[in-house]
């Protein structure tokens, strides 16, 4: 399974996940967490993890609820996307992690 | 009373006094008169005969107001740097033309005037369509946003293919060439402008052996996948009928050739895609007749302009880099014309006006024509996410087939989405990031020996003018 933005790539590693992390919070995009057991390409609703992060500028922020959403649901696929108000629609997505590649 | 006889065409249509209203449709032409021609006089005879006028006065012309229906020249400026060369501004009334017709605006403004016999070569550079007239068309079925959400991709230019060869493959080894690329990694594959029904592969088994493999590759990978059927067709009756069967097929995307179908059954399909949720790939077969020689055609912005109003999700518009005619400026001065929903007046990209979309969808810009592996950090740096870089030769040639052709263009292009992300310099960078890719990727690695030293360094023959400085 790739699931689409960087599954062609080796697992992001942790600096990797930050920077990308930082571009995104940096284009002041609004992060939000979806997860899913089951992913399926046509399904556009995954279960988002509590509300997109409104107005959070901090990096480490979007990785302590990544960390949270993965202790919380360790079998899931965690999906981070990047909302633009203007275009009002994501313009960033991508799995941060998978879980076969468990920590 | 009625004075029958010729008149010179400056009397009435030189205007170099006029303010145009917001509601004129404006175009710049290029123009060269004979040499023993006024330039007002080839100018005025450029906005008469596009508009209201004919070569001698007509009884008729009293039945009418020439003051409101008229196109007026409002001014004229010497090309800098080349002898009897001028740019004539033209203003047209919006009244000329039909609500939302594409090929009403195209039959006046570039009827008569190009065979002209006082104008020794004349070129349409630009068009002003003021808002009034661009709400009057649907434009895009889709446009960009929608078509990244209906397909689930984000954050990075989408990848195609163009099935090779152009021509003589069966319908099943043609879908077996499209399900290799879709499951290496490619968003998407591509019928060529010159497959349509031919007798080697009729239309019917192509669409059912395609869709049997994107519904594959769909299963296969856990991405949404598309091809573009091509549906331009002998007339609208069996382009429709093609668009409808792909549709019952499930295909996301349809393809439709806008120049050579024509712009009346290029927005028959339009409309029928927006009806019918269905993405619209445009391919630009004829172009480079019309639009390539600097001095006498239509320039491409202005073919851009009247696609995005008549609609489409994708355009070719060149590569800048790879294998087909396009000066970086002027192709980036058109992306910005089928993606911004405001373009601002820039003659050094050849833009002559500033445009307003009113919140008409945007077009993804699709960059093909010889472009490999190489070319993935200047393209990505180029045309930045919202595009389709498409692979053809550059997937299927790869050494080990199409499927690693695709997965090494794949790689290729998420490595340098990354890098940009993460604030590397694209241009200065890319081999050590495509290098270091390659390091996990022995498809990148085979598809960078293999390429590495193919460039195409001609000179651009459609280039901006010299600015004075």
């Amino acid at each position: 399974m790739k699931l689409e933005t960087f599954s062609y790539l080796p697992e992001l590693t942790a600096e990797q996940l930050e920077r990308q992390i930082s571009a995104i919070v940096g284009r002041e995009l609004v992060v939000g967490i979806e997860f899913s057991t089951a992913p399926d390409p046509r399904d556009h609703y995954w279960t988002m993890w509590k509300l997109p992060l409104f107005g959070n500028a901090d990096t480490g922020a979007v990785l302590a609820e990544l960390e949270a959403c993965r202790l919380a649901h360790p079998d899931a696929y965690i999906k981070l996307n990047g909302y633009d108000a203007v275009r009002q629609g994501q313009v960033v997505s991508f799995v941060a992690h998978r879980p076969e590649r468990r920590v | 009373m009625f004075e029958a006889g010729v008149r010179e065409y400056r009397e009435i249509y030189w205007t170099p006094g006029y303010h145009p209203r917001e509601t004129d449709i404006l175009a710049a032409f290029r123009l060269i008169p004979q040499p023993d021609v006024a330039p007002e006089e080839a100018a005025a005879a450029v906005a008469a005969e596009s508009s209201t006028a004919t070569w001698t006065t007509v009884w008729t012309d009293y039945l009418t107001t020439l003051e409101r229906y008229k196109a007026r020249v409002y001014d004229l400026e010497p090309v800098p740097g080349r002898d009897n060369q001028y740019l004539a501004y033209i203003a047209y009334p919006m009244e000329l033309f039909e609500e939302g017709s594409v090929t009403s605006m195209m039959a006046s403004i570039t009827g008569n005037v190009f065979g002209f016999k006082a104008i020794r070569a004349l070129r349409l550079e630009d068009l002003r369509i003021p808002v009034a007239y661009v709400k009057t068309f649907q434009g895009p079925p889709n446009g960009i946003q929608i078509e990244r959400d209906k397909l689930n991709k984000y954050g990075r230019p989408l990848l195609g293919a163009t099935l090779k060869p152009k021509l003589g493959l069966s319908a099943r080894n043609y879908g077996r060439a499209c399900f290799e690329l879709l499951a290496g990694g490619l968003d998407f594959t591509k019928d060529d402008e010159n497959i349509t029904s031919q007798p080697f592969m009729r239309w019917g088994d192509r669409f059912e052996f395609v869709m049997e493999a994107v519904r594959k590759a769909e299963q296969e990978t856990g991405e949404r996948k598309g091809h573009y059927l091509n549906v331009t067709a002998p007339d609208c009756g069996q382009m429709l009928e093609r668009a409808e069967a792909a549709r019952q097929l499930g295909a996301p995307i349809i393809m439709h050739d806008y120049l050579v179908g024509g712009f009346s059954a290029h927005q028959t399909l339009s409309h029928w895609c927006r009806r019918n949720g269905m993405l619209l790939h445009v391919h630009r077969a004829l172009h480079a007749v019309i639009d390539r020689q600097k001095d006498h055609g239509i320039h491409f912005r202005v073919l851009a302009k009247w696609l995005r109003l008549a609609g489409g999700d994708h355009l070719h518009t060149g590569t800048v880099v790879g294998k087909l005619e396009g000066d970086r400026g002027t192709t980036l001065g058109v992306v910005d014309l089928l993606r911004e929903d405001f373009v601002a007046a820039d003659r050094s990209r050849g833009i002559y006006f500033d445009q307003e979309w009113a919140s008409l969808p945007a077009v993804m810009p699709a960059a093909s024509g010889g472009i490999h592996v190489w070319h993935m950090p200047a393209l990505v740096d180029i045309f930045g996410d919202d595009s389709v870089l498409q692979f053809g030769g550059g997937s299927a040639g790869h050494p080990m087939g199409s499927r690693a052709g695709a997965t090494a263009n794949r790689v290729a292009l998420e490595a340098c989405v990354a890098a940009r992300n993460e604030g590397r310099d694209l241009a200065a960078e890319g081999t050590q990031i495509l290098e270091q890719a390659a390091q996990r990727s022995p498809e990148l690695a085979a598809a960078l020996d293999t390429w590495r030293e193919i460039k195409f360094d001609f000179e651009s023959v459609d280039t901006p003018d010299v600015m004075p400085a």
